[in-house]
This record gives structure tokens, C-alpha cells and sequence, in this order.
């Protein structure tokens, strides 16, 4: 009689609390699928500075700005001369330290390719210019 | 009497309670999901250029590629250059905080970055990187 009422009432203390283990387990994968999917792709690359396309900003030297020219066969203009690509970091900061404060404003050729825009790109910012625009060629 | 009493405290040690880690994990897994930003992998593999100045921006999770080929990829399917922009204010509607990396390969043409740079501002977008490799 005695053993027959501690049973009872265990039963039914089981009976009133539900399992959380399964759901445990299911938030518990989701959670797993969140974290891996959250994915941190992290793609390095650089600021890209296009002016707006409705209001066209004329460049030219007299103005200030750092024109860099990369024409179609991938050449590298700075002040009506070629440059060589890994001389392009020493000119534009000589440039630079002439007048600091200056933007650098590359203009690249339809058919140059996008190595060089980056290469020129990468040299402004070796060089300490930050302020880098994009302007399309003819 | 006393004898169930001790008889039930000792089930009830013998459990551990679960309610208090489950309150960390759901919390843990709405966060993650609410920060979960699906980032839309454009679906072409390009050779990225070298950049010794290379950075991880902030946010970026719109993806063009323009390929050797002058081909623009946005979202795992090949858009035209006019299709650029559709597709950018698509995934720009679905995660309005996104950036946009354009991945060009070291042969693409000017002529097409520029043209996505242009579609990317037109869509709205002023958060414009082009991808580049720390060599």
C-alpha cells in the first residue's frame, strides 16, 4: 500500500514536467546552422569613389587633382609621361608632396585592364592618398 | 511520511535542469539568425589583382563578378550589362544595407567595372569596393 502511493506520485511528477531534451536538440542544430552559415565571407578589396554621372566633374591638372591615365595598351599616364607600374606609388607622392590635399583621379580606358586600375589604385594608397576617383575614358 | 519526501528530493537532484541553458541558446540562436546576412555569391571564379593596401570593409553583400571575358555574374547566373542594375536593386531590396564588391578579374576590362560601378550607384548603392587579394 505504502510502495503503491510513492509510485503514484512520482508518475505523476513525471507526468507534469516535459521532456526539453528533443527540442534541446533541434534549437541546438538550428543554432549550429546559423553559426556556419553565417558565413563570414570577408572579401578584401579597396573603396571604389565613382562620381555622380549627372553632375560630370571636369579634371585637369591646373585644377589640383592627381590625373592618372591608364590608356587602352594598359600604359600608365602621370603628366603627359609613361610611368612605369611600380613607379607609379614614387610619382604620385611626389605629386602629392607638392600640393597635399590633392584627390588622385584615374581615368581608365575602356579596354585597360581592371589589374592596372587596381594596381593604380593600390599605388594612391601606398602613396598616402585616400581620395580616389574613378572617372571613365573617352 | 519523511521517507517520500527524501525519496522524491533525490529525483529531483539527480536531474539537471535544462530551462536556463535553453534560454542562452535561443537567444544565442536569434541572434544568429538575425544577423545572418545571406550573402549572394556571384557563381564565377575570377583571378582577383594584388593590392599590398587591401582591407576588410564593413559590409558587403551584393557580389558582381566581371570575369576575363568581359561576362557579368550576379547571383550564381550571368546577367547582361544591362542587367546589372535590376539585379542589384533585387538583392539590395532583400538587405538594404549591403555594399557592393565587384570581383574583377586581373583581364577584365575597364569598360565593364566601370559599367557595374555605374549600375551599383544608379541602383543606389554608394558602398562600392572592388575585390583585391593581399599578395
Amino acid at each position: 500500500m505504502r510502495k503503491n502511493s510513492i509510485t503514484n506520485i512520482q508518475m505523476e511528477q513525471e507526468e507534469n514536467e516535459i521532456n526539453l531534451t528533443p527540442m534541446l536538440d533541434v534549437v541546438f542544430i538550428m543554432l549550429i546552422f546559423f553559426i556556419v552559415t553565417a558565413s563570414f565571407i570577408r572579401e578584401t578589396g579597396l573603396d571604389v569613389n565613382r562620381p555622380d554621372q549627372d553632375q560630370p566633374q571636369v579634371v585637369s591638372n591646373e585644377e589640383g587633382a592627381i590625373l592618372v591615365i591608364i590608356d587602352d595598351t594598359d600604359d600608365i599616364w602621370i603628366d603627359n609621361r609613361i610611368v612605369d607600374p611600380r613607379a607609379v606609388s614614387a610619382n604620385i607622392t611626389r605629386l602629392y608632396a607638392e600640393n597635399p590635399d590633392r584627390p588622385v583621379v584615374v581615368q581608365a580606358a575602356p579596354d585597360s585592364s581592371a589589374e592596372t586600375l587596381v594596381g593604380v589604385m593600390d599605388a594612391s594608397r601606398l602613396a598616402g592618398v585616400f581620395n580616389i576617383s574613378i572617372a571613365g575614358g573617352q | 511520511m519523511r521517507n517520500i519526501r527524501e525519496q522524491l528530493n533525490e529525483e529531483e537532484e539527480t536531474e539537471i535542469n535544462l530551462t536556463p541553458m535553453l534560454d542562452v541558446v535561443f537567444i544565442m540562436l536569434i541572434f544568429f539568425i538575425v544577423t545572418a546576412v545571406f550573402v549572394k555569391e556571384p557563381g564565377a571564379e575570377v583571378n582577383r589583382p594584388d593590392a599590398q593596401t587591401a582591407f576588410t570593409p564593413d559590409s558587403g553583400s551584393i557580389f558582381v563578378a566581371v570575369t576575363g571575358n568581359n561576362e557579368i555574374w550576379v547571383d550564381r547566373s550571368e546577367v547582361g550589362i544591362e542587367g546589372v542594375r535590376p539585379a542589384i536593386e533585387r538583392i539590395r531590396a532583400e538587405n538594404p544595407e549591403g555594399g557592393v564588391v565587384i570581383q574583377a578579374d586581373t583581364e577584365a576590362s575597364n569598360q565593364f567595372v566601370i559599367a557595374v560601378m555605374d549600375a551599383a550607384k544608379a541602383a543606389g548603392v554608394d558602398n562600392i569596393t572592388i575585390a583585391a587579394a593581399v599578395p
